[in-house]
């Protein structure tokens, strides 16, 4: 009895620290950002008025928030689903073919996810250039010379899938090494024993890989959301500044600049609030529909 | 015993934690402490003074200070310069601490000035205006250049009272390059007129009448526009968002104009990069001699100094043009503010500081790094392109003052936004000019009754 009683009292004094910084450098801040976007503030001064849930009843009729809210959930879909496909596809051929520079690629796809984001949108933005860019210049070899320029980042119907874009290829050599890491467990006699049984390549990869990285792709996907919701604010703060005409305005970029630019760091938290819950929300969905059981090997 | 060690080792890191904490709250302790001792002893008296750093450098402020110190005693300024001036001093003022006088403009996209407006803030400087100058003679009043103080900039409140005093002014207008002018021997235009026929003419060389920047760039032409239209009366009208007031003959007028400049005569890829990263290739485009005429500021010709240029390219500046021969033609004035929050401690010290800003002597220290101040007098002592740009208001161009009024904060409503950023969406098609007009009127009505 004893020693269990000091046992938990050592517990409690090991995990001590680590909770009383989790609790101020996390739990605290978010419920402020619950607390501040009750009120109506400046953001800079101690005037701050209480005005309960006008801010979010603000929110739910403007149509500049639906429109950010679109244009967010549209980046996380597109750059979940496409970077999940070629990481995943990239992953297992780095992992089970035999190919020559293996580790140079491995080096090649991650190089992205070191750059810096600011780097990347230059890089994007000259790409994208509608006169001297890359991307213009491949595609007036089919089209001709004549014709006017594509506007990659001008246009409002493209310019969002500009920059999603951007934000694959950066994300991929992520991801990729992350199910390589796990794709690397998977015992060699499970493959060679299917290969004996007449499985083909595809079959190998979605009957054998996919179910035993399977945890690790339930992890990712959470990884997926929180990282585009946030990555998607530096990409359009460094590349359109929102524009044109607020078409690549995201939850985070719409965020900032109603909370700094329009003096209303309340509001700008009732979006934080709104954020915080749509992210918690859409991670718990996925991670309920994609449960399976657990395989072990 | 292993129970007690462990203990031990737990009590030990705990206390190691808890020592970290104290020791930073007992260092930032002492530095307030002897700050303090400094300020009561009553010899020196402390201003403390936070700027942007903008295209003029920071050594200036320096340069500044140094000689304000000199020309008084027992004053020391502690200076906080920074590019992203906002972040270092808004932490410090959440908790109460506030600079005495801060040189920070409005349209920053931090919006920190904005929001001290908004928030019934700062303190009255109307007084400065009669105080004397420094080691001069004169009162501020008579050193400023007139209308200066008279704005809904300075006076954000409409009540008379001066509560942002102007700083650095910069004329603006179009820009253009001189060089292709004189070598095809092409007028500037003075109508608008004869602008559209200069860029029906220019177009079968494949060079477009138009480029701007980023959209944020058409503040000063609509509003030099607007005056042009209907005179400083429709103006304020305009800008105080008098109900109607865009339904007006004037205003349709301003946005049939912006409408078919845009549309028809405006270079096709400016929305490409009209952004706060890639606006210099839409700059770039005057220096190529591939768009005629640009929105801008005086500064422009710093930004793109480094830049290449066409053969004989040279800087040419001028007002819009009337809209009929013989009509009033306006260059909106840019300036920078300097103003004191109202919580300041040193109040009295920061309007002593600002009426020095305006002595001979400080102001040659601007002038040094091509910083100019509305003070009579001051654009005959410059030389090169500034002498050709300052002398715009000489040359028969009026002097446009003003922005949109300030109201309370409007969650989800800027005008700005609503007016200027739209301008992509006409080059590009995807909205209409009555789309664009409708969008102002819905904003205009929202922040009628948000009005200061």
């Amino acid at each position: 009895m004893d020693t269990k009683k000091g046992r938990g009292r050592f517990i409690f004094f090991c995990l001590a620290p680590a909770v009383l910084l989790f609790v101020i450098f996390l739990i605290i801040p978010t419920i402020d950002v619950f607390r501040m976007s009750l009120y109506k503030w400046g953001g800079y001064t101690d005037n701050k008025t209480f005005i309960g849930f006008q801010n979010f009843s603000k929110l739910f009729q403007s149509d500049k928030f639906y429109q950010t809210f679109q244009n967010s959930v549209l980046l996380i879909v597109i750059v979940t689903i496409v970077t999940f496909a070629f990481a995943l596809l990239f992953a297992s051929m780095l992992t089970r073919e035999k190919l020559k520079g293996q580790n140079f690629f491995r080096v090649v796809f991650y190089i992205p996810n070191i750059l810096s984001v600011v780097v990347i949108s230059a890089i994007f933005s000259a790409i994208y250039d509608p006169n001297s860019g890359l991307l213009n210049a491949f595609l007036n070899l089919f089209r001709g010379f004549q014709g006017e320029p594509i506007l990659w980042l001008g246009d409002h119907k493209i310019v969002i899938f500009s920059l999603a874009g951007a934000m694959i290829w950066q994300a991929i050599g992520y991801y990729m090494v992350m199910y390589m890491a796990s794709m690397a467990n998977i015992p060699e006699s499970l493959y060679e024993s299917a290969e004996l049984e007449g499985a083909g390549r595809m079959t190998q990869f979605f009957e054998i890989t996919i179910p035993l990285i399977w945890t690790n792709i339930r992890t990712t996907l959470t990884f997926f959301i929180i990282s585009t919701i946030n990555m998607s604010f530096l990409f359009v703060m460094t590349m359109t500044s929102g524009g044109p005409d607020g078409a690549t305005e995201v939850f985070l970029s719409y965020m900032y600049k109603e909370a700094y630019t329009n003096s209303s760091y309340g509001y700008g938290m009732a979006i934080g609030v709104i954020v915080f819950l749509f992210s918690f929300a859409l991670a718990g969905i996925l991670n309920a529909v994609t449960r399976r059981e657990h395989l072990e090997y | 015993m292993k129970k007690i060690l462990s203990l031990a080792i737990t009590a030990a890191l705990t206390l190691s934690l808890a020592a970290c904490g104290g020791s930073t709250e007992s260092a930032s302790g002492t530095t307030t402490d002897s700050s303090d001792t400094k300020a009561n002893s009553g010899e020196t008296r402390t201003l403390k003074l936070a700027a942007l750093e903008t295209a003029y450098g920071a050594d200036v402020w320096k340069e500044i200070t140094a000689a304000f110190e000199k020309a008084t005693p027992g004053v020391n300024v502690e200076t906080t310069i920074d590019k992203n001036i906002e972040d270092v001093i808004g932490p410090g003022m959440k908790s109460g601490d506030f600079p005495d006088v801060i040189h920070l403009a409005t349209g920053q996209v931090k919006g920190l000035t904005e929001t001290f407006v908004k928030d019934n803030n700062l303190t009255d400087l109307t007084d400065v205006l009669s105080m004397t100058v420094p080691g001069e003679e004169v009162t501020v009043k008579d050193k400023l250049i007139p209308g200066f103080t008279d704005t809904t900039i300075t006076n954000p409140y409409n009540d008379g009272k001066t509560y942002l005093m102007p700083m650095f002014y910069s004329p603006t207008g179009l820009f253009y390059n001189a060089g292709l002018f004189e070598q095809k021997g092409w007028e500037v235009p003075t109508t608008w007129d004869e602008m559209w026929a200069l860029g029906d003419k220019v177009k079968a060389e494949g060079i477009s009448l138009f480029a701007y920047p980023m959209p944020g760039y058409f503040d000063s032409f609509f509003y030099a526009l607007l005056n042009e239209v209907g005179g400083a009366d429709f103006f304020n009208k305009a800008t105080s968002y008098t109900e109607g007031i865009w339904e007006t003959a004037e205003a349709q007028q301003a946005f049939d104009l912006i409408s078919k400049l845009t549309t028809t005569y405006t270079e096709k890829t400016v929305p490409a990069n009209a952004n706060k990263d890639n606006f210099t290739k839409n700059q770039q485009l005057i220096l190529d001699n591939k768009a005629l005429f640009m929105p801008n500021g005086t500064w422009v010709v710093g930004e793109m100094s480094k830049a290449p240029r066409a053969d004989g390219f040279k800087w040419g500046f001028t007002a819009l043009p009337a809209l009929k021969d013989g009509g009033d033609r306006y260059s909106y004035t840019f300036f920078e503010q300097i103003w004191v929050p109202a919580k300041a401690e040193n109040a009295d010290l920061a309007k002593q500081f600002i009426a020095y800003l305006y002595s001979e002597e400080a102001a040659a220290i601007f002038a040094k790094v091509g910083a100019v101040q509305p003070i009579k007098g001051m654009s005959d002592k410059l030389d090169g392109d500034n002498k050709l740009f300052y002398s715009i208001y000489d040359n028969g161009a009026k002097a446009a003052m003003g922005a949109f009024a300030t109201t309370d904060p409007v969650e989800g409503v800027n005008i700005s936004d609503t007016v200027f950023r739209s301008i992509d969406s006409l080059v590009t098609g995807a909205k209409t000019q009555q789309e664009w007009v409708d969008g102002i009127i819905k904003a205009s009505d929202e922040l009628r009754g948000a009005l200061k």
